[in-house]
């Protein structure tokens, strides 16, 4: 994972944020998936973080020496994958 | 664990409060969250910033908060915006009684004005308005993001060596003879010289252990968020008629909140009746939102007191004790200014903004809440 320059790989598809940023972030204190999230908005796109949260949970892990069960306590919401606004306007019946 | 001062709460109040306080010269501060920094109302927030109210005391506390912001936005890399909030009115028996509003605002040095749909289309030039026939602009209102508003300011709390307990939480203050000594935490007891309580609706259930009942009541609110998109919508709109608004946050995402029947002091739940209503009433304004992603659903609390406004200061059966909650759905706008007032207080002055002191925890117990010309939004 270290051989390549930590600028140059993207961790986050959907924000666009590199393993670099996360490192840092990381040292800078901010040392569980959910302030990572606020802090460099990792998976808050329309993945919802099924693409990079089991990978920065691993990051984690690794830097903290903290246990799975320790960094991975992710929330899930609704709707999980995006749904167009217009699939909850319901049917005309009920006015 | 010993400290001059413990701030229950990190969320933006107790996290600038504490920023404000290093500035006056106290370093020694330990920080109890139970949660994450920022897990309560501050990172569920629709961010919005307005001066609009009307009670004197929401007024100028908010005038003095939009007066910080900038301020503190430059200091801590926060971004915020004068992007303008819009009150959309379909009903023409709405339209005398913003009137009232807008003169009350007016003569208080906040700058509404009633507007016709053709402006509202030049504010707003993707919604459809022909079922609008008037509208409250308020310029100086904006945005800013609720993220970096607790995140930056803590990690140059964390640099400055302030202590940070996350997933910690207060059980019990400990009083001895009317003065505070301290609070009882699930990482044991931290004693102090002076304890801020600003838990939101939990800050109830930490001063009911010393007897004191603060009227606040949680109220489960709504939200909702879609993908990104560049700057479409400019100003935080409310439609007056249902209850619900909408604002592109400033990282770009729609977050749309909608009033449905809730009952107080119950766990929110996710709702259908939320996402039927907040998607007709939107969509109708806005064809296009019909093919916009919807991304997340959360719920969240507003920690309501019987006047609506919060309880901020001293309180005055125990000596050093302080609390900032209650604020009822406007907590994270006032932030700076509540910051400011509560360092001061905490540093033996008063706050610079007279009416911080009419929201004191006492006017529950003399029965003198504030009063407004109406409640609203």
């Amino acid at each position: 994972m270290t051989q390549q320059d930590p600028r140059k790989i993207i961790v986050c598809r959907c924000e666009n944020v590199t393993l670099e940023q996360v490192l840092r972030a990381i040292e800078e204190g901010f040392d569980s998936l959910e302030l990572l999230k606020r802090k460099l908005r990792v998976g808050m796109g329309p993945c919802q973080g099924t693409a990079c949260l089991l990978m920065i949970a691993r990051i984690l892990m690794q830097k903290t020496g903290k246990s799975f069960e320790e960094v991975f306590l992710p929330v899930n919401r609704p709707p999980i994958h995006p749904v167009k606004l217009k699939n909850f306007i319901g049917g005309s019946r009920e006015g | 664990m010993k400290a001059e001062v413990v701030v229950v709460g990190a969320g933006v109040t107790g996290v600038l409060t504490s920023a404000t306080l290093f500035e006056k010269g106290i370093h020694d501060i330990v920080l109890v969250e139970k949660n994450y920094p920022g897990s309560g109302g501050s990172f569920r927030c629709a961010t919005g910033i307005r001066a609009s109210f009307t009670s004197r005391e929401h007024i100028e506390v908010m005038k003095r908060a939009i007066e910080l912001w900038p301020a503190i936005s430059a200091k801590y890399g926060i971004k915020y915006s004068r992007d303008g909030y819009l009150w959309i009115l379909t009903r023409e028996r709405d339209v005398e009684f913003f009137k009232e509003v807008v003169e009350f605002q007016n003569s208080r040095g906040v700058p509404t004005r009633m507007m016709g749909p053709s402006q509202v289309q030049e504010l707003v030039p993707t919604m459809r308005t022909d079922k609008i026939i008037a509208a409250v602009h308020d310029p100086m209102a904006g945005k800013a993001s609720c993220f970096e508003a607790v995140l930056n300011p803590l990690a140059v709390l964390r640099k400055q060596g302030i202590t940070i307990l996350s997933n910690t939480q207060a059980y019990k203050l400990i009083v001895e003879n009317n003065v505070i000594k301290g609070v009882l935490t699930s990482k044991g007891i931290i004693h102090a010289d002076q304890v801020l309580v600003a838990a939101g609706g939990e800050s109830r259930d930490l001063l009911k252990t010393i007897g004191i009942d603060l009227p606040i009541r949680n109220i489960p609110k709504h939200v909702m968020v879609s993908e990104t998109f560049k700057p479409i919508i400019k100003p935080l709109m409310i439609d007056w008629t249902t209850s619900s608004y909408i604002l592109q946050l400033l990282h770009g995402n729609f977050y749309i909140g909608a009033d449905i029947p809730e009952k107080h002091d119950v766990e929110a739940s996710n709702r259908l009746e939320f996402l039927r209503r907040a998607a007709r009433v939107w969509s109708t304004y806005f064809p296009w939102l019909r093919e916009v992603y919807i991304l997340r659903y959360w719920t969240g609390y507003y920690d309501m007191t019987p006047d609506h406004h919060p309880i901020i200061g001293p309180i005055k059966e125990v000596e050093e004790l302080y609390v900032a909650a209650g604020f009822s759905g406007h907590g994270f706008m006032m932030a700076p200014a509540v910051a400011e007032a509560l360092a001061e207080y905490m540093t033996g002055g008063k706050p610079v903004v007279r009416e911080f002191e009419n929201l004191n925890y006492e006017r529950f117990v003399k029965g003198e809440v504030i009063k407004e010309i109406a409640v609203f939004g």
